[in-house]
């Protein structure tokens, strides 16, 4: 098949969605069925530039909004499955977006207890219960480590990267390497570390830890699939990283990955073609997991002013557009997202396939956008969080009309915010939606 | 001792840990400049020493420590050829013959611990090899019952007790699947093939790729397979497997310890593979790799180029962390008639050679077993520093190979498994009459079998080394 007819192919099975069972799913109501089609037909029709949809669909991509909605902290959601799934339903019937992303955001607190998680500080756990979650910065990966994350990729995370972010995963530290197993001479002792009292506690936590996502993703998966009954699709197939910011981001850290592109140019660059393949694999297996193409890349480092336009040509930009061209050909629809301002990078990024990817677009002038990367892709955004929290429901309106009027124009384009928010007024984030329903039609 | 080195810290004093692997093996060429040569020789230098230092061996007195020393020091001249040993060393591979000789079987050997140091410790007392191998091919069977490994059959388990394992050739590893392998080695066993050689670990399948798990969101996706029974279970044999092997490695350790402390040491310190043997063996297998030859070139040769750095790097682990110099090869599908000089030349000796570079670099002693004929291959793998390594041979033309090969390596061999099994003693005094004053002339050698001595006459295996510890000392 074609990278084509696989995206052709993905969008007939959502227009078809089953159960767990794998019978047509049952929707609620003949509404219901009638909003999901169209939904899936309106970011169809988006996403592929061939023709106009019927309206401009408008989607809400929150981080923790709906749990400040529903009134709870974000530790309680992140502590009560039943909590974070009531509050994201409630969000979903309150405002009646076409489309979100599921309820993932919050994640389930004593999991990351569990495996004694040092990467991060979150509610109730280093930072307030009414605050999100926060990366703590550092060096995971050391500057002279390239080598082994080039070689064995895989190695090098359970040997080296994961018992550092991860207090109980320290036994890993003490197994051997996988590609020991090559015939039978020798081959128990490949086995003993596995009797070892650190290694055995390591399999425990990840047990229990393991038991505890599995709830949470059940819950999580469980709202879907009422949410999708109710008419309201989730977009979200999964999440894959563009290799500069894999790096930049939990591996070396800001500060590292700046000096490294002046200290160790070349072994930056293999170690980021290295993981191509991983951050390929990784989409793919999301959307035959899930069953949806849109695969959501965070995009980081390569914002304006993070690195000069000679080195966002040789560092971020190649491996990233290789990232995304190998979802394309797999029929994924890469979904990367321009957090911050981007204005500086349209030229070199408007160069990708045409028709099949769509872009959240967070604070970069949207006519701008349009001008160059729209003429290849869909666009969503890009109301900003400001607008949400400070904003009176008519100057979104306004903004959200201008929106329409330049982005919107012969389709190829989405509503909805510019970066995941928490904080809003909650008329603002209806007067987003209700407006584009009314407005956006395209006649 | 053979031990699979498992700790983070033995990694990283191999020097595995942020060292240049890529490089490392192109540090050092064959027939590189005088200053890399002398690099070498002081590392080689420096791990023949660490294995004379007999360190934490509980030697029964001071002469078993000084005849411990004697014996390495047999093998170190033979190997250094810089000049020839007291004698020539005699060490041949037992193979399975110790346990006929101790009148048992290879299920016994592999159920049953006791028996297992029982027939070892007869061998060695009543024998006296220069250098003994230590059991590590008689597996522990438990452990691969309760990892119902499918990659072979043996005693008890698709295969009498008497007869030795067996290979269950397969393509465990599909044409299709080289650039996989490419990519993430690692995760490439763990996932895929794995769970296509131990039935228990069939759930590794659900294992979850680990360079995924970089972000907070990713975390819980990434690891909910391990909170299904199915992977628990896999993961409960494998410590079941754990505890048993473990049990073994105790036995197998006092063993060792106990034949060191008289005085022998053991024949290698570690094992790996020809990247091409790699991927013939057990992942492609002979018919598989052979057709990849035609039909897949380019990836066999990138796959070949991928292995190497571990290959390497699960030599020198295993070396430094048992104090040892010598690091067994066994090679296989580059022998006589498997291929053609082309195809050898090609495939198959490139990717060798940097293995044999890379462990000489980090001042270990390749022992290369040449099984079957290398008749055809003695000029291309000349192609090495000189006192660097050990070449093996089985069926191969020793003079010929003395005058090749054996200008830069030390070389050993090849009393034949059937001079063993029907010879008269006479007739194996002869042979190895021969072979010490052909090959052994002025040193390099070292007088072993071509294969493992299963079948032999016990009176032959004492002949063969009494004669030649006698006959074979220089004047």
């Amino acid at each position: 098949m074609t990278a084509d007819e696989k995206q052709e192919a993905q969008f007939k099975k959502l227009l078809s969605p089953k159960d767990p069972e794998g019978n047509d799913l049952k929707f609620q109501s003949k509404e219901a069925e009638a909003n999901y089609k169209a939904s899936i037909n309106r970011i169809k029709d988006a996403v592929q530039l061939k023709k106009t949809p019927d309206r401009v669909p408008v989607a809400l991509l929150p981080s923790m909004f709906p749990f400040f909605n529903a009134g709870m902290t974000i530790q309680e959601a992140m502590y009560d499955n039943d909590k974070t799934v009531a509050a994201f339903r409630k969000f979903i019937l309150e405002y009646e977006p076409d489309m979100h992303i599921g309820a993932a955001h919050a994640g389930p607190g004593k999991f990351y207890e569990i495996l004694d998680y040092k990467l991060y500080k979150w509610p109730g756990h280093g930072v307030a219960p009414e605050h999100c979650y926060q990366c703590v910065e550092g060096e995971y990966m050391k500057a002279e480590e390239y080598d082994l994350l080039i070689t064995d990729p895989s190695f090098y995370f359970r040997n080296f990267y994961l018992p550092r972010v991860f207090g109980a995963l320290d036994g890993f530290q003490m197994l051997p390497p996988f590609t020991g197993i090559l015939e039978i001479y020798g081959l128990a002792f490949f086995f003993v570390p596995y009797a070892l009292p650190p290694v055995q506690n390591t399999y425990k936590a990840l047990f229990e830890a393991g038991a505890e996502a599995l709830k949470w993703a059940m819950a999580i998966g469980g709202l879907n699939g009422e949410l999708t009954t109710l008419g309201f699709p989730n977009i979200l197939g999964g999440f894959t990283k563009g290799p500069f910011d894999v790096i930049g981001d939990t591996l070396r850290g800001t500060r590292g990955i700046m000096l490294d592109m002046f200290r160790q140019p070349d072994k930056l660059l293999k170690a980021m073609e290295a993981l191509v393949p991983i951050m390929i694999g990784m989409g793919i297996g999301a959307m035959q997991q899930t069953g949806n193409p849109q695969i959501f890349i965070p995009l980081h480092k390569g914002a304006d002013g993070f690195l000069s336009d000679e080195q966002f040509k040789k560092f971020y930009w190649p491996t990233l557009k290789a990232v995304m061209v190998g979802l394309i050909e797999g029929g994924c629809i890469p979904f990367p997202a321009l957090e911050g301002h981007w204005g500086s990078r349209l030229k070199v990024i408007q160069d990708i396939p045409k028709g099949k990817t769509m872009w959240m677009v967070d604070q970069t002038d949207m006519a701008k956008v349009k001008e160059t990367l729209g003429k290849n892709a869909c666009l969503i955004g890009n109301v900003s969080s400001s607008m949400l929290r400070l904003a009176t429901p008519d100057e979104v309106k306004a903004y959200c009309k201008k929106l329409i009027d330049t982005a919107g124009k012969g389709g190829g384009f989405i509503m909805g915010n510019g970066a995941f928010f928490d904080e809003a007024k909650p008329e603002n984030v209806k007067a987003m939606v209700d407006f584009t329903k009314e407005y956006g039609l395209y006649k | 001792m053979t031990e699979m080195p498992c700790q983070a810290s033995v990694l990283q004093n191999s020097g595995w840990e942020g060292r240049k692997m890529k490089e490392r093996w192109t540090e050092v060429e064959a027939g590189a400049k005088e200053k890399q040569a002398k690099q070498f020789a002081e590392k080689q230098a420096k791990q023949f020493a660490t294995w004379l230092s007999g360190e934490s061996i509980p030697f029964e007195d001071s002469n078993a420590a000084e005849a411990y020393q004697e014996r390495i020091n047999l093998l170190k001249d033979a190997i250094q050829l810089i000049k020839p040993p007291y004698r020539v060393p005699v060490c041949p591979s037992p193979g399975f013959f110790p346990i006929s000789y101790a009148g048992s079987t290879l299920y016994a050997a592999m159920y049953e611990f006791d028996t297992l140091v029982r027939i070892w410790e007869k061998y060695c007392n009543d024998f006296a090899p220069d250098a003994y191998n230590a059991p590590t091919s008689i597996v522990p069977g438990k452990v691969f019952d309760l990892l119902d490994f499918t990659l072979y059959k043996w005693p008890g388990h698709g295969v009498s007790k008497e007869w030795p394992y067996q290979f269950v050739e397969g393509e465990y590893m599909k044409a299709e699947e080289y650039q996989d392998l490419i990519d993430d080695p690692s995760g490439y066993f763990l996932r895929v093939y794995f769970p296509r050689i131990f039935g228990a670990l069939k759930a590794f399948e659900r294992m979850p790729i680990f360079p995924l798990i970089h972000e907070m969101v990713l975390v819980p996706l990434g690891l909910f397979p391990f909170g299904t029974p199915e992977l628990q279970k896999a993961l409960h044999d494998i410590m079941d497997a754990a505890s048993e092997a473990t049990s073994w490695g105790k036995k197998v350790r006092a063993l060792n310890g106990s034949i060191m402390g008289k005085g022998f040491p053991t024949y290698s310190g570690g094992f790996s593979k020809a990247p091409f043997d790699v991927v013939g063996d057990s992942l492609r297998g002979t018919a598989g790799v052979m057709t990849d030859m035609y039909r897949h070139p380019d990836d066999l040769l990138e796959a070949c180029e991928r292995l190497t750095p571990f290959m390497v790097k699960a030599g020198v682990a295993a070396g430094k962390a048992n104090n040892h110099s010598l690091i067994f090869i066994p090679l296989h599908k580059g022998a006589d008639g498997f291929m053609s000089d082309k195809q050898f030349r090609t495939f198959y000796w490139p990717t060798l050679k940097k293995v044999i570079v890379g462990l000489v670099n980090e001042g270990l002693v390749p022992l290369l077993f040449a099984e079957g004929g290398y008749n055809s291959r003695l000029e291309v793998i000349s192609d090495l520093p000189k006192g660097a390594a050990v070449w093996w041979f089985d069926q191969t033309d020793m003079v010929r190979a003395k005058e090749t090969v054996g200008k830069v390596a030390c070389i050993a061999g090849n009393v034949s498994p059937p001079l063993l099994c029907v010879g008269t003693e006479d007739e194996v005094k002869a042979y190895c009459k021969r072979l010490i004053d052909t090959v052994g002339r002025d040193g390099g050698f070292i007088l072993s079998t071509g294969a493992g001595m299963e079948g032999a006459k016990p009176e032959n295996v004492r002949a063969m080394i009494d004669f030649s510890k006698e006959y074979g000392v220089y004047r």
